[in-house]
């Protein structure tokens, strides 16, 4: 008896101890870290609902403000507008926003969504158009009236058809103001080619050749509740927000579609080296790389982890904090949904160095394809990737914004999972088989838009140098009264 | 790792920064988040912010300098912002492989850049010594180099899940941001003081070229940023504000390693440093932790305040950029600092002349006139903690002018300060606000930022919450007050940019 009391007292003594220790021992950033379990993510349910009309729903509650949010895929996109009339999904989608409808002009619905402070927008990119919309709850009856009545409505006025016009041309008469924006822009159409729709852009002629016919043909051919689908969060409950939504954006007609699969990218591999002089600028922007892939490919994991060493370890531990070259460089082999994304790598360096910091952006690109990556480097690329895993499920919108564009795509809806599966087993033989069959660094496109006076070495250096006009055509002459 | 252009920041914010609340049932959400909030701070002053928020299982950390641009002066522009790239160089722990052996190497090394300075700044300069000093540099860099462990801070974070790992300088703060897991929090809290305990400003030349190339990326070669370097630098002639927070390029060839060790030491003293933490912690544990791991900082005096006011402006200026470009044009007038009582009408007045599709400019200078393609208003231009400006800018519309936006600009700025604005207009003004500032709060990064903005510039973080009392109370008089009181032409600057021929 007694001695079981004493050695009770000294577990308890111990583990006072040992718990005071453990909270008050400081640690070196170098010691060793026992971390405890992560508590579990609270994954929201999602709903999921198909209306009579075809309408795809996802809905979660959120209750934590007093908000509802919501967002909208449309399966059009700016790859399916005429190569006469480019600008036109983009003219379309914006004055079905600001055109009115046959029961209010569009000013009228500006100020009574400011009103209630709530947001409708909507945006066309290369294979989606997009609808978002942001109010207080208590309005939420109000602004799905007025999201109704726009989709199912539009007037697409003549004024407003106007007004975006001459906005979309003062875009095209700024588009080379920044040396950026250049290079993002023609990098793409070296890649894709130059009236590819992945990568064309318009003009004042393609602008000025669209008619709000044209506009009302395009709205016609895509916008309907069978070709559309929603995320909807928010502080609500799931079963009422679906009838709320029945009640509105129900009575929407739904109509046989035809819409055609997007293009295909059919790509040549070839070494080029394009300029674009610009003899008021300091720095030089660079782009190197070729075609990329789709993100539905089984090398997509392994490929992850190459970008982040290459991105990382290769280019900016390298080119940036060893060299002092750059602010912002990368190389990552890029992935889209369902065509193919770009090889790009890129720096902003003074002009002075600019053949010099490609020499050495292709000799890291090589590198990787000719070499394992080291064990440090293929531990952090990974650690990292898992240890960030958690932040994709931080908040509930994350996660069913995320469940609306894997069914966009037709994506598995645990796309996310699979991809971290995956990632937990790629090996280093891995990362150099992926870089070797993806990558072909002797086949690379190399764009410079900077001043070449100022260059330590001439570009022909690299090769044969193709010039890029980037002149901004002339808009087409008025016709005569 | 990242200097925040505040000009961008703004325009792309001008459209959700404000503070009010007029709706009841928020009036009720934000006290119950600030009755969340807990607050505790270590005996040397360094201050911490939480608010346990337990949706997942991730916490965010806001370490708020109270030091800026605005702090610098002329020789060292743009230290502040070079400091914070150096604050990712790790330590005497973290970044080297033997720092005993490493400090004597950088102490020569700053020792014969001292010496290449004092012979070039020679009127006849010993090219000969020179070129053979410099090549003694270049091999002394390269000996340091070889105990550097390469962005080992930055790799140490990353390892273990920092998502948000950055920072950003700005003209009133200097400000770190990470996110992690939230079983992380210990090894944050050893790492983070470490880093401001022992900094290693290592590799400093080469970041500092990695500085001017930001310079150059972010304002050199943008027609934009040389614009909004001039503007400021005309419409502040005595205060800090006067000077963009990259800093002057001979600045950054100029300063040493030396000048931001002092500077580090005048300014970050754990006084002048506010925490902010928001996730799946327990504040009590987090208090612990702090005074641990954090109380070990030896405590050091609060800095001077910035001495110089901007004295009052004599007439109005303009500055001007050639560039090739199309044009551009943006215009301040003088405001006191964000703390002061006329704030939340500014706000309001900033707010109804130029922020949503409805707002006044929009209405006439792109719906109505057609004659521009982007319009707006905002406040705290370049920053708030000081006297600051509100301001327009325009872009106008193909084959349209600077000019033609100017002239409509300044007839609705008339209207207003003779008419003021309608209470419809002030009431929307009111909700936007309202639901903005909420908006703000659902991520835990930008929750942190507010709180820590709050204490530090407005003097108390409860203002986050407390704030939009003041806004609720704003009358059309108000608005129409403030527009007659700042809105004056003679207290004004115009900035454009004009198309080079």
């Amino acid at each position: 008896m007694k001695k079981q009391k004493i050695t009770n007292f000294t577990v308890f003594f111990i583990l006072i101890f040992l718990g005071v220790s453990s909270v008050f021992a400081q640690k070196g950033p170098k010691d060793k870290f026992v971390f405890g379990p992560l508590n579990p993510i609270k994954m929201p349910k999602v709903e999921t609902v198909e209306l009579k009309n075809g309408l795809k729903l996802f809905l979660v509650e959120d209750h934590e403000y007093p908000t509802i949010d919501l967002r909208a895929m449309v399966h059009t996109g700016s790859v399916y507008e005429p190569a006469s009339k480019i600008g036109l999904a983009s003219l379309t989608a914006q004055a079905l926003r600001t055109g009115g409808t046959t029961f209010q002009t569009g000013d009228e619905i500006d100020q009574e969504l400011e009103t209630m402070a709530a947001t409708i927008e909507t945006y066309m990119s290369r294979d989606n158009g997009y609808i978002m919309v942001s109010v207080l709850k208590e309005d939420i009856d109000k602004a799905l009236k007025i999201l109704t009545d726009i989709l199912m409505n539009p007037a697409f006025a003549e004024d407003k058809i106007r007004l975006e016009k001459i906005m979309q041309s003062s875009v095209i008469s700024r588009r080379n103001d920044e040396i950026m924006q250049i290079a993002n822009r023609e990098f793409g159409k070296l890649i894709y080619g130059r009236d590819n729709p992945y990568a064309r852009h318009p003009e004042y002629a393609t602008i000025a050749a669209v008619t709000r016919e044209d506009i009302v043909d395009f709205y016609k051919r895509y916008f309907y509740p069978n070709n559309t689908i929603m995320a909807v969060w928010g502080d609500f409950d799931a079963k009422s927000m679906t009838s709320k939504i029945r009640n509105t954006l129900g009575k929407w007609k739904s109509a046989k579609l035809n819409i055609p699969a997007v293009p295909t990218v059919k790509y040549q591999y070839k070494y080029t080296v394009n300029l674009i002089d610009k003899p008021d600028v300091n720095q030089s922007n660079i782009m190197i790389g070729h075609i990329g892939g789709l993100r539905s490919n089984p090398d997509f994991p392994a490929l992850n982890v190459m970008n982040s060493i290459l991105s990382w370890d290769r280019m900016f531990k390298k080119i940036r904090t060893d060299e002092g070259l750059a602010y912002a460089v990368w190389g990552y082999y890029g992935a889209s949904y369902q065509y193919p994304g770009i090889f790009s790598n890129g720096a902003q360096t003074k002009s002075e160095s600019t053949v010099y910091a490609i020499d050495l952006m292709l000799k890291q690109m090589k590198r990787i394809t000719e070499e394992e990556v080291t064990d440090d480097e293929l531990a952090r690329a990974k650690d990292e990737y898992l240890n960030t895993f958690v932040f994709n499920f931080d908040s509930k919108d994350k996660i069913v914004r995320r469940t609306m564009t894997y069914a966009y795509y037709n994506y598995p809806l645990d796309f996310m999972e699979k991809i971290k599966a995956k990632v937990e087993k790629v090996t280093k033989a891995d990362v150099l088989r992926v870089a070797k069959e993806y990558l072909r660094t002797d086949k690379v496109q190399i764009l410079v838009v900077g001043k070449k006076e100022d260059f330590d070495k001439p570009l022909s250096a690299l090769g044969p140098v193709n010039v890029i006009d980037i002149t901004i055509p002339s808009p087409p002459q008025p016709k005569e009264q | 790792m990242h200097c925040k252009k505040e000009f961008y920041r703004k325009l792309i914010l001008f459209l959700v920064f404000i503070a009010v609340f007029t709706c009841f049932s928020l009036a009720q959400t934000f006290e119950a988040v600030k009755n969340q909030v807990k607050v505790h701070t270590l005996k040397n002053e360094m201050k911490f912010i939480v608010l346990e928020r337990h949706d997942a299982p991730v916490v965010s950390f806001h370490v708020y300098a109270d030091v800026g641009s605005a702090n610098e002066s002329y020789g060292i522009t743009g230290i502040s912002h070079l400091l914070e790239h150096m604050a990712f160089k790790g330590s005497k722990v973290v970044g080297t492989t033997d720092y005993e052996a490493e400090i004597k190497v950088l102490n020569e090394l700053d020792a014969l850049y001292d010496e290449i300075k004092k012979e070039k700044s020679k009127v006849k300069p010993d090219e000969a010594k020179l070129k053979e000093m410099e090549e003694q540099f270049e091999s002394l860099r390269l000996k340091a180099k070889e105990y550097v462990a390469t962005d080992e801070f930055f790799d140490m974070m990353s390892k273990e899940g920092d998502r948000g790992l950055n920072a950003y300088t700005s003209n009133d703060a200097t400000q770190y941001i990470d996110s992690l897991p939230s079983n992380k929090l210990e090894f944050w809290m050893a790492m983070t003081s470490d880093r401001f305990l022992n900094p290693v400003f290592r590799e400093f030349f080469k970041e500092r070229d990695v500085v001017m190339e930001e310079r150059r990326l972010g304002l050199e070669t943008r027609p934009m940023g040389k614009l909004i370097e001039d503007f400021f630098a005309t419409a502040f002639k005595a205060h800090p504000y006067s000077h963009s927070v990259i800093g002057h390029m001979s600045d950054l060839q100029n300063i040493t390693r030396k000048d931001v060790e002092e500077y580090f030491k005048k300014y970050y003293g754990p006084s002048n440093l506010t925490v902010g933490i928001v996730g799946d912690v327990n504040p009590e544990e987090v208090f612990e932790m702090a005074e641990l791991y954090f109380g070990r900082i030896p405590s050091s005096p609060k800095p001077e305040p910035v001495r110089t006011e901007e004295p009052e402006q004599w007439g109005e200026r303009r500055v001007i950029v050639e560039a090739r470009s199309q044009p551009l044009i943006v215009g301040g007038y003088h405001r006191p600092d964000a703390r002061h009582q006329d704030d939340a009408a500014l706000e309001a007045l900033a707010n109804i002349l130029g922020q949503g599709r409805s707002s006044r400019l929009y209405q006439v200078l792109i719906k109505e006139k057609k004659v521009a393609i982007q319009t707006g208003s905002f406040n705290g231009f370049p920053d708030d903690k000081f006297p600051n400006l509100v301001a327009f800018f325009a872009f106008p519309a193909k084959d349209h002018t600077s000019a033609e936006c100017l002239e409509l600009i300044d007839k609705e700025i008339a209207r207003i300060k003779e008419e003021s604005v309608t209470s419809e207009e002030l009431t929307k003004f009111k909700r936007n606000a309202e639901k903005n500032i909420l908006n703000r709060m659902k991520s835990n990064s930008r929750m942190a930022a507010l709180l820590t903005y709050a204490d530090v510039v407005l003097g108390d973080w409860k203002l986050t919450f407390d704030q939009v009392k003041d806004i609720r109370a704003i009358t059309e008089e108000d608005v129409k007050r403030v527009a007659n009181t700042y809105l004056i032409k003679k207290h004004r600057t115009i900035g454009e940019i004009v198309p080079e021929k």
